[in-house]
């Protein structure tokens, strides 16, 4: 079969009517948590995955994975539309790829133009999620098929890889996240080691023996961490709502946003395909691109169109693109991928070079269904912006206690455990504490998730080799893995050495 | 960023490295058919946090304390928030999910802003009683619903 026939297969899996309705839950969800200041793609996605499993409970295992990835997928990209509508509407990102949206977004809102710079978001996220969907059905054959050669050596070097990109770009310090990276991986130790079978770290407690359970740690870091956070600092009340008049935009807006809106798709997907590189780095190249082409540099941060179309375009492209490495090569490049990781292990699919050949269903019938979400996303935003940017005014005195007991029922009821209830406390308190103090998250959940795959590839190449570590360093591409991980953590402080500043990821 | 938060966390991770290390000693040597046993991999990742514990508490020598912006922080509402989730984590299983989380709702909602009695209270009811009717009887799950008496 070739590329178009699965991709056919997968929009059969799409248009099941109970995966229409995962995929419009999931992108309505979506926006309303990219809408919602606070709430992130990455809690978002965490808070969803207990829900989608108990809705998928019924199901056999290959559609339960197939449904819950469509729902939390469609969640995921469309935070990054909601995204835009505070930054526009309110001067406030709803999360951190949406940033650079404010400068001439709010700006545009000022002079009366919010309906044009909220319908050119929405259309630059649809055409940039429809480019980064093509790019994904082009590359994902060829990438798994060359992956499927990796051996363990090849493997362990890829993840190490990984976990480098990651923690070299994210944060103010880098041992801050280094450290994030080490405490994830020693997490993951804890528990039945898969290879020997003996129990590390355990102390008899049978609870342990699992190992920590993933999904309590992501959503007591990510979604109660940032409850506390605001319960904690919650000082000032958002300010007036921009007015939304007129939603169509104008020929010439088209006009001049055209450009912009392929070059920051084509951007922000390549951005996005690059590991630890997220939406967040890929809006801000495309606003710096953008400025640059501009005959009018002087127009931007004074209400540009251009300023909106290409940053929102390329923050849409950058999250399709991050799905390649992790569907293809089974390594997230970010923290709402490694979310999405974790979801899939639930289900027993391992993503990665077998997902294509294993489990079609869910690969194809999940890039199907994105691009049927980002339609409905196109077709919602644009007569319901009005409706969406209402929900910014949901009080915080009802929707965080909310948060709380969702997190509560999500997690008790996978986990039928009260110690795991304690567990998301305490990763709550921790989460809000080391995100305070600059200690990046995603790093952790990346490890935490990638853990017991880097050691049993690493174990697995050193008994091949008999012990002999040179294994990692005498395969090509091991050695360019590793080559390549090493100038992603030097080359930055070798910067920073120098005096340059450099660009700092903000998680999403 | 906190000096003395750095420091603390520091010293902490230190610590947490050093027990990986130390437990890490009583884990079985070797492992039928592998050369490298299960101890390897979390004593290394001990030791390279150790070290790298090391190099915070070093930072935190070079730059300066920038304490100088503190926010208005809510401590009160925080840990009436959180105690009460706990307890709420407790009494879960004993008391069963409706009434826990309707109380914990109701004390949540109170402590982030005082009054309007009716509106918190229907909310918190319809949460409860919605969450549990929509899972255990329409979609079949388990939850601990009512007490056992």
């Amino acid at each position: 079969m070739g590329t178009l026939d699965f991709l056919l297969n997968g929009f059969a899996v799409a248009f099941q009517w109970q995966n229409i309705l995962f995929a419009f839950v999931g992108v309505v969800i979506g926006t309303a948590v990219g809408v919602l200041p606070g709430i992130g793609p990455m809690s978002g996605v965490a808070l969803l995955i207990p829900i989608t499993s108990t809705l998928t409970s019924g199901m056999p295992v290959e559609a339960a994975a197939a449904s819950s990835i469509i729902l939390l997928a469609g969640v995921y990209y469309g935070a990054m539309y909601g995204g835009s509508t505070t930054s526009i509407l309110l001067n406030t990102p709803g999360e951190s790829s949406s940033v650079v949206t404010t400068l001439d977004g709010y700006q545009m809102a000022r002079q009366g133009r919010a309906g044009a710079a909220l319908s050119i978001a929405a259309i630059g996220s649809f055409f940039a999620g429809i480019v980064s969907l093509i790019g994904l059905v082009l590359l994902a054959e060829p990438l798994s098929r060359v992956a499927l050669k990796f051996g363990p050596a090849e493997y362990f070097s890829l993840m190490l890889l990984g976990l480098c990109a990651v923690s070299g770009l994210a944060g103010k310090s880098m041992t801050k996240a280094l450290i994030m990276t080490f405490s994830g991986l020693l997490l993951a130790t804890i528990g039945i080691d898969g290879v020997s079978g003996i129990a590390r770290f355990t102390y008899d407690l049978p609870i342990l023996y699992s190992g920590l359970e993933f999904l309590t740690i992501a959503v007591g870091l990510f979604a109660l961490g940032e409850v506390f956070k605001t319960i904690l600092e919650r000082d000032k009340e958002s300010g007036a709502i921009a007015k939304i008049d007129r939603i169509i935009p104008t020929k010439q807006d088209l006009k001049d946003s055209a450009v912009p809106i392929v070059r920051g798709s084509l951007l922000g997907f390549f951005i996005g395909v690059l590991p630890g590189a997220g939406a967040t780095l890929a809006s801000f190249f495309s606003y710096i691109a953008e400025k640059k082409f501009s005959k009018h540099p002087e127009k931007f941060g004074k209400g540009a169109i251009e300023g909106v179309a290409g940053p929102e375009s390329a923050n849409n492209a950058a999250s399709g693109g991050a799905l390649i490495p992790l569907l293809t090569l089974g390594i997230p490049g970010s923290g709402t991928t490694a979310i999405l990781m974790g979801a899939l292990i639930m289900y027993n699919v391992q993503p990665g070079p077998l997902l294509f050949n294993d489990h079609p269903e869910v690969a194809w019938g999940l890039i199907a269904s994105m691009f049927i979400g980002n339609l409905m996303l196109l077709v919602l935003n644009m007569p319901l912006v009005k409706v969406f940017a209402k929900i910014i005014q949901t009080p915080k005195k009802y929707l965080l206690p909310i948060i709380v007991a969702i997190s509560f029922f999500g997690v008790y009821a996978v986990q039928y455990t009260t110690f795991d209830l304690y567990l998301l406390l305490a990763c709550g308190f921790l989460g809000y504490l080391l995100a305070k103090n600059d200690y990046p998250l995603a790093p952790l959940v990346l490890a935490l998730v990638l853990g017991p795959m880097i050691e049993n590839n690493m174990r697995r190449a050193l008994t091949i080799s008999n012990g002999d570590f040179s294994i990692f360093l005498t395969r090509p591409l091991s050695l360019t893995f590793i080559i390549i991980a090493l100038a992603w953590l030097l080359i930055p402080l070798l910067m920073k050495f120098k005096g340059r500043t450099i660009v700092v990821n903000e998680e999403d | 960023m906190s000096k003395t938060f750095d420091r603390f966390a520091s010293i902490t991770f230190l610590l947490v490295g050093l027990l990986f290390v130390i437990e890490s000693r009583s884990i079985s040597q070797s492992a039928y058919g592998s050369t490298v046993g299960p101890s390897i991999f979390p004593t290394a990742l001990g030791i390279i946090l150790i070290l790298l514990s090391i190099r915070l508490l070093f930072e935190t020598t070079k730059y300066k304390d920038q304490e100088g912006t503190k926010e208005p922080v809510q401590y009160v509402k925080f840990l009436i928030i959180f105690v009460s989730a706990a307890i709420y984590a407790a009494v879960l299983e004993p008391v069963g999910y409706v009434i826990s989380t309707f109380i914990f709702l109701l004390i949540a909602f109170q402590t982030m802003e005082r009054g309007k009695w009716i509106s918190t209270i229907i909310i918190a009811g319809a949460f409860s009683f919605g969450i549990y009717y929509f899972f255990s009887e329409f979609l079949g799950g388990s939850l601990p619903g009512f007490p056992e008496f």
